[in-house]
């Protein structure tokens, strides 16, 4: 009787290990479901920062299945960084980093390729968080070592966040990350292993299909207020596969942030693509997984948590959702493509600048506002200014105070020794009036 | 029970067969769920002929024997974008004013008005329409098409039609 009882509980054992190694085909649905939603996405979308926000609402309200397919895309790859994390881990378990060597490292490549694909895909629709999701990876390119400036500027595609930002994280998210997924799955075809367990594989990968697909119709993906309509209280949340990124930079201050964020996260990917030439494999891989695991789990339930806690965070985000809301049930309003034609202004303002703006700003930011070259430094025009966030007058008086507080970098400096509050105030009034 | 031994081959075989086949019957599901959405998220949107007047000229230019070509310009949604478009028309003046697409119904191209000859020729296909906009030659079946019109405090104006596609008349 016991030999029977321990012959069924070693039958169920082997039957959940086998469900368990089914994470190759939800990866493989998740992708195929990304592929295909994308392609659909990019029928209507513009990678433009005039249009994408208006292209996405479009999609959002007025195109048929549009709200689910996007919601499928957004949903879908968080799910799917998941689920390559886990294959990831299953694959390291299973000792694949010796006798499968080639389903080892497209594996891990494929953690980076999918994470590479999230970050640049969270800045399409250009929305309030799209935004300071850009600002997020500017500030951490701008933090690494020695390569810290050149990086931003090709992150950028220039000096500043602007159209051709988007343009490049667009080209890096539809052209660059999905073929080199593409490859590392082709680069897999070839092996007799990845066929086997097939039929378990597409059970796995077809329920998880069915679960997400049931949570989008539920769930629509979130779209914040465009760029130029957000307020000044306005708090930005990334997607689930970053809240550990975005609650862990909440305790390293300065360029600590791209070292944890960027750095250590690359060496790990290095070394675990690495693995088979290694020695010490099992300690190195399960040091790495685990620090990973734990730093994840953690870092994202203290993301849940703080907000939860914190009744000014949960009182904005409940606001928030509320204005989501209202906004979607808004009839959507086509975007005139008169502006893009207007004839162009002369640039900065009719009215002259304070005395003060005169004394201490002009040098770098020109006297009409529309910035300066310094030898190698170019400081940034102010036209426009008042279109972006956080640049109110009340911002723009307590930026000058403090230029830290607002991530400006010196030479930007603060003027609280030099200018008295009206005197800020002034030159706060005209910069928010100038225009290109 | 010998039957049963017979038969269990035989079962395994229709089941292995099942199995097999589940993962193109997933592959299959996926598909066709986003296939079914694709096929609504694609869906040309059309949208109802432009109710809008617009301005052609005032009644005092439409004046003479010959067509008179003007533009007109006319704002368009399309999708989540309104452009304004800027399309010609020939005015009539001997013709009550009557006012003529410039768009040649065989294949769309945009006709020119040749004062020589007393027509107007299509520089794509050699379709020629008389002065009045019926069809003389060509393959063109149709002459030109004529668009709504209306005088409003002293000007002509017009209805915009753009062409639906159903040229090769």
């Amino acid at each position: 009787m016991n030999a029977r009882v321990e012959n069924v509980s070693e039958r169920t054992d082997a039957g959940v290990r086998v469900w368990l190694q089914t994470t190759g085909g939800v990866v493989g649905v998740l992708l195929l479901v990304q592929f295909l939603t994308g392609v659909l996405l990019a029928f209507y979308y513009v990678p433009s920062v005039d249009h994408a926000h208006t292209t996405v609402s479009y999609i959002e309200k007025v195109v048929s299945s549009g709200s689910w397919l996007r919601s499928l895309h957004h949903y879908g790859s968080q799910w799917l960084a998941l689920f390559v994390f886990l294959h990831v881990v299953r694959l390291f378990l299973s000792k694949a980093y010796v006798d499968r060597t080639i389903a080892w490292v497209a594996a891990v490549a494929m953690l980076g390729l999918v994470m590479a694909a999230a970050g640049t895909g969270y800045s399409l629709p250009w929305d309030a968080r799209a935004f300071f999701s850009t600002r997020v990876a500017e500030g951490l390119m701008s933090g690494l070592p020695l390569v810290g400036r050149n990086a931003r500027f090709w992150v950028l595609g220039g000096n500043e966040i602007s159209t051709l930002t988007l343009s490049r994280f667009f080209a890096v998210h539809v052209l660059l990350v999905p073929f080199a997924i593409l490859g590392a799955i082709v680069w897999q075809f070839g092996r007799r292993s990845c066929w086997s367990n097939l039929t378990r594989n597409a059970i796995a990968g077809g329920a998880v299909f069915v679960a997400l697909a049931i949570w989008c119709a539920k769930f629509p993906a979130p779209l914040g207020p465009r760029v130029d309509e957000m307020t000044a209280d306005y708090l930005p949340r990334p997607g689930a596969q970053f809240l550990w990124l975005y609650q862990f930079l909440k305790y390293m201050p300065g360029g600590l942030g791209s070292i944890v964020g960027v750095v250590l996260p690359g060496i790990g990917l290095a070394i675990l693509l690495l693995l088979p030439r290694l020695k010490a494999q099992r300690l190195l891989g399960s040091t790495i997984l685990g620090v990973l695991t734990a730093m994840v789990l953690t870092m994202t339930i203290a993301a849940y948590v703080s907000d939860r806690h914190d009744p000014h965070a949960r009182e904005q985000l409940a606001r928030q959702a509320t204005d989501e809301g209202k906004w979607r049930s808004e009839p959507f309003n086509p975007q005139s493509l008169q502006s893009s034609q207007r004839e162009p202004q002369s640039t900065g303002s009719t009215s002259a600048a304070p005395v003060m703006y005169m004394k201490f700003c002009v040098n770098c930011h020109g006297p009409h506002g529309e910035g300066a070259q310094q030898g190698t430094l170019r400081f940034p025009p102010l036209l426009d200014v008042s279109a972006k966030p956080r640049r109110t007058v009340e911002d723009i008086v307590n930026l000058l105070k403090d230029p830290a507080a607002y991530g400006l970098q010196p030479p930007m400096r603060s003027f609280h020794d030099k200018l008295t509050d009206q005197q800020m105030r002034e030159i706060a009034a005209w910069v928010v009036q100038l225009k290109r | 029970m010998k039957q049963m031994h017979t038969d269990e081959p035989k079962l395994n075989r229709s089941r292995r067969s099942f199995l097999g086949l589940l993962p193109l019957g997933v592959l299959a599901g996926v598909v066709a769920s986003i296939g079914g959405a694709a096929f609504r998220f694609l869906r040309p949107r059309l949208s109802a002929p432009s109710e809008q007047w617009l301005d052609v000229a005032s009644l005092s230019e439409l004046k003479g024997p010959q067509p008179v070509a003007k533009k007109i310009v006319a704002e368009q949604i399309s999708g989540w974008a309104v452009t304004t478009e800027e399309h010609s028309v020939f005015v009539l003046p001997e013709k009550n004013n009557q006012v003529l697409s410039t768009i040649c119904p065989h294949a769309g191209c945009e006709v020119s008005w040749e004062q020589t000859t007393n027509r107007f020729a299509c520089p794509c296909h050699e379709s020629y329409f008389a002065a009045d906009g019926s069809r003389i030659s060509g393959p063109a079946r149709r002459g030109l098409d004529e668009l709504p019109t209306r005088v409003q405090d002293g000007k002509l104006q017009v209805q915009y039609r753009a062409p639906d596609g159903e040229t090769h008349a």
